[in-house]
């Protein structure tokens, strides 16, 4: 059997959806394909108006903070040292380097000049947001892709990476941390430059403290969308009760989010914030349901506790967040009279884009061990050839 | 801004005088000329009313707009000629990622065509809307007006100054303001009592004098803080902030990792085993 037939008869086994995922990619990398081959003015909705469109505004502006959950948890797990919810990391680390990657993908895909990425590398403009943010983002993605060798090295046995990964386990962590908190802040920053063009709804000198701080609310609620679905759709274990210690973490940073919120719209906004009815409604569903109802459903105890309810208030968060980004970077952005839809080859494109990430999610979990990473029942020692602890290091424990 | 020098008044600029401005358009073929640009297609009566073509493009770095309105009961045109205003704080330089912008101690803003990589922020950070794109391309890059940079460099005016007759005059930027404002106190009847682009942006390099005001006309409303500011005022945290939570975090993780390896060792003494073998 050729390798070819293996792998067919692989995704044979898979479930439809799965399947229906790989159809979804392989369009969404046609779609890209057409994108080169036809350029950007004729498959997509951009124009001199409107020079950045769906790509900027989900695949980057979006995905990013949708990709926070792994330096959130990890700084919570590994900083704060609420130990217990160390179960929850991996899933969390992994959806980070898909989506991390898959910024990255979109952003080259967004480019004019995708061959010339590294130009950011080597003519520094340490005044552009977008060079702090692709300088982050380059090395947040190295950061996670080496996270995310522990598990690709416990599948093959790799034990002196693992060890190697395991020594430098904080100090990533701390990294992944400081360097989330500049490029998710940066990622507002992009739009302090405009002025008066981004409405004042929107637009005030916080606007990078709000993002970092949205950017946290969504990574906690990811992680426990993501858990409750891959237990209720994957067999994953149940980890209901770690979900309910983030539930109970979550409603203090909406609440910091909403403060500063508040306090920056009412104190630091400049130009009429009325004018606009339809950005209005934008604002306030973005508000009223994306944080304000999440937060008030989380302070129940009984929402916390219950399976659903607490998937549903996550959700909301989610969507709140998507809400804000896209208000942001595109409604909020558009002058009065104009109007920006995508194309459809800019929407396949990014619809592939998600079907990549679920899938590849999916598949990862399926090959790797993500979930069955139980600090507490996997064997965690590596083989002694070196005879060290058999000396009797006490000390060398204290990092584990 | 990596603009060394803060002061702007040696800086070449233009004096745009739009009462004075015919609606030849000798600017926009000038500018063709010299820069190279392809003709578009266009029809007359796409845009708002006479001009042509309808808006700046990849083919078009400057225009005249036209603007009908009555005098006197008679039908009366009004310009302004589009263009890039070379800020003294360019917008488009502060946030591009490459540094492919550059604001020259001679005072045009000018783009590097082999840095920049296409991302179109400076689109997104222009006030004025003046970067365009090669939407026809399959790797596109950004086109705007370059100030005739080629030729201010080796001491001509620009292209549309040259051919302008009468509405566009070319020098020191300072210079360029005395005047307009002994125009306007000369014919105080004639003009608008303002200057666009004198604090527009933070200053720019090409100062109007007009008779309607600006935003008939067309001109933008534009904060008079230099923009670059806007941005700068978070991004110079960016050190500061990964230290502090890089070493915050530091320390918070040490002390609660010393905390737990205590409480072990504690452990371990009460039952009197000798540390084994631990994770």
């Amino acid at each position: 059997m050729t390798a070819a037939k293996i792998i067919a008869n692989e995704i044979k086994g898979y479930h439809r959806f799965v399947q229906f995922l790989i159809v979804l990619v392989a369009l969404g990398a046609l779609a890209s394909l057409a994108r080169f081959v036809f350029g950007l003015g004729v498959t997509t909705n951009l124009n001199d108006t409107f020079p950045w469109g769906l790509w900027i505004s989900f695949d980057v502006v979006t995905a990013v903070p949708l990709a926070a959950g792994a330096f959130t948890l990890g700084a919570i797990v590994h900083c704060f040292h609420i130990k217990k919810l160390e179960p929850l990391v991996r899933p969390a680390i992994v959806t980070g380097f898909l989506g991390y990657s898959l910024v990255c993908v979109g952003l080259l895909l967004d480019l004019g000049q995708p061959q010339r990425c590294w130009h950011t590398m080597v003519y520094w403009n340490p005044h552009s947001p977008m060079f702090e943010v692709s300088m982050c983002i380059a090395a947040y993605t190295t950061v996670l892709f080496l996270e995310f060798l522990s598990p690709v090295c416990e599948k093959f046995g790799y034990h002196v990476p693992l060890r190697l990964l395991r020594t430098i386990e904080m100090p990533l962590v701390i990294a992944a941390a400081s360097i989330s908190t500049l490029h998710q802040s940066s990622l507002g920053t992009f739009f302090l430059i405009a002025v008066d063009k981004l409405h004042s709804l929107w637009y005030n000198p916080l606007l990078p403290l709000l993002f970092w701080l949205s950017a946290m609310c969504a990574g906690i609620s990811i992680i426990i969308v993501e858990a409750t679905m891959s237990h209720k759709y994957m067999g994953q274990p149940d980890e209901g009760e770690l979900l309910e210690t983030l539930a109970k973490i979550l409603p203090w940073v909406i609440t910091v989010y909403l403060s500063v919120k508040i306090f920056s719209l009412v104190a630091l906004t400049q130009g009429p914030l009325f004018n606009r009815p339809g950005l209005l409604v934008l604002f306030a569903v973005e508000v009223l349901c994306g944080v304000i109802l999440p937060l008030v459903m989380l302070m129940s105890r009984n929402v916390r506790e219950s399976s659903r309810l607490r998937a549903t208030a996550a959700w909301l968060v989610i969507a709140g967040v998507i809400l804000n980004r896209f208000n942001v970077s595109m409604f909020g952005m558009e002058a009065p009279g104009t109007f920006y839809y995508p194309s459809f080859l800019e929407s396949v494109v990014t619809i592939g884009i998600i079907a990549a990430h679920i899938l590849f999610f999916v598949l990862i979990a399926k090959y790797f061990p993500i979930f069955e990473h139980h600090p507490e029942t996997v064997d965690y020692s590596i083989p002694d050839h070196f005879r060290k602890n058999e000396k009797g290091h006490a000390h060398g424990a204290a990092k584990a | 801004m990596s603009s060394e020098n803060k002061d702007f008044n040696k800086t070449k600029a233009f004096l745009i005088d739009m009462t004075k401005c015919t609606g030849c358009r000798g600017c926009q073929v000038a500018c063709k000329q010299w820069n190279q640009l392809g003709a578009e297609k266009t029809e007359f009566f796409t845009g708002e009313g006479y001009q042509n073509p309808p808006l700046m493009s990849e083919y078009t770095f400057t225009r005249i707009k036209f603007r009908d309105y009555e005098k006197n009961g008679q039908n009366e045109f009004a310009f302004y000629k589009e263009m890039c205003m070379h800020c003294n704080e360019p917008a488009c330089a502060s946030v591009c990622p490459v540094g492919a912008f550059k604001k020259t101690k001679e005072g045009p803003v000018t783009y590097d065509a082999d840095r920049c990589i296409g991302c179109r922020f400076c689109m997104v950070a222009c006030p004025f809307g003046v970067p365009k794109y090669e939407w026809s391309k399959a790797l596109p890059l950004v086109r705007k007006c370059t100030g005739c940079y080629s030729r201010v460099k080796e001491g001509l005016k620009p292209a549309c100054a040259t051919t302008c007759v009468s509405a566009i005059t070319y020098g020191n930027r300072e210079d360029m303001i005395k005047e307009a404002n002994k125009r306007i106190a000369a014919r105080p009847e004639k003009y608008l009592k303002k200057l666009y682009g004198s604090e527009e942006a933070g200053g720019t390099s090409v100062i109007y004098l007009t008779a309607l005001p600006f935003d008939e006309l067309g001109f933008k409303p534009v904060t008079k803080r230099p923009l670059p500011s806007y941005t700068w005022q978070a991004l110079r945290l960016v050190p500061g902030i990964f230290l502090t939570v890089g070493s915050s975090l530091s320390l918070l993780s040490w002390f609660n990792h010393r905390k737990e390896r205590i409480a072990k060792e504690e452990e371990m003494r009460k039952s009197g085993a000798t540390p084994k073998e631990e994770s």
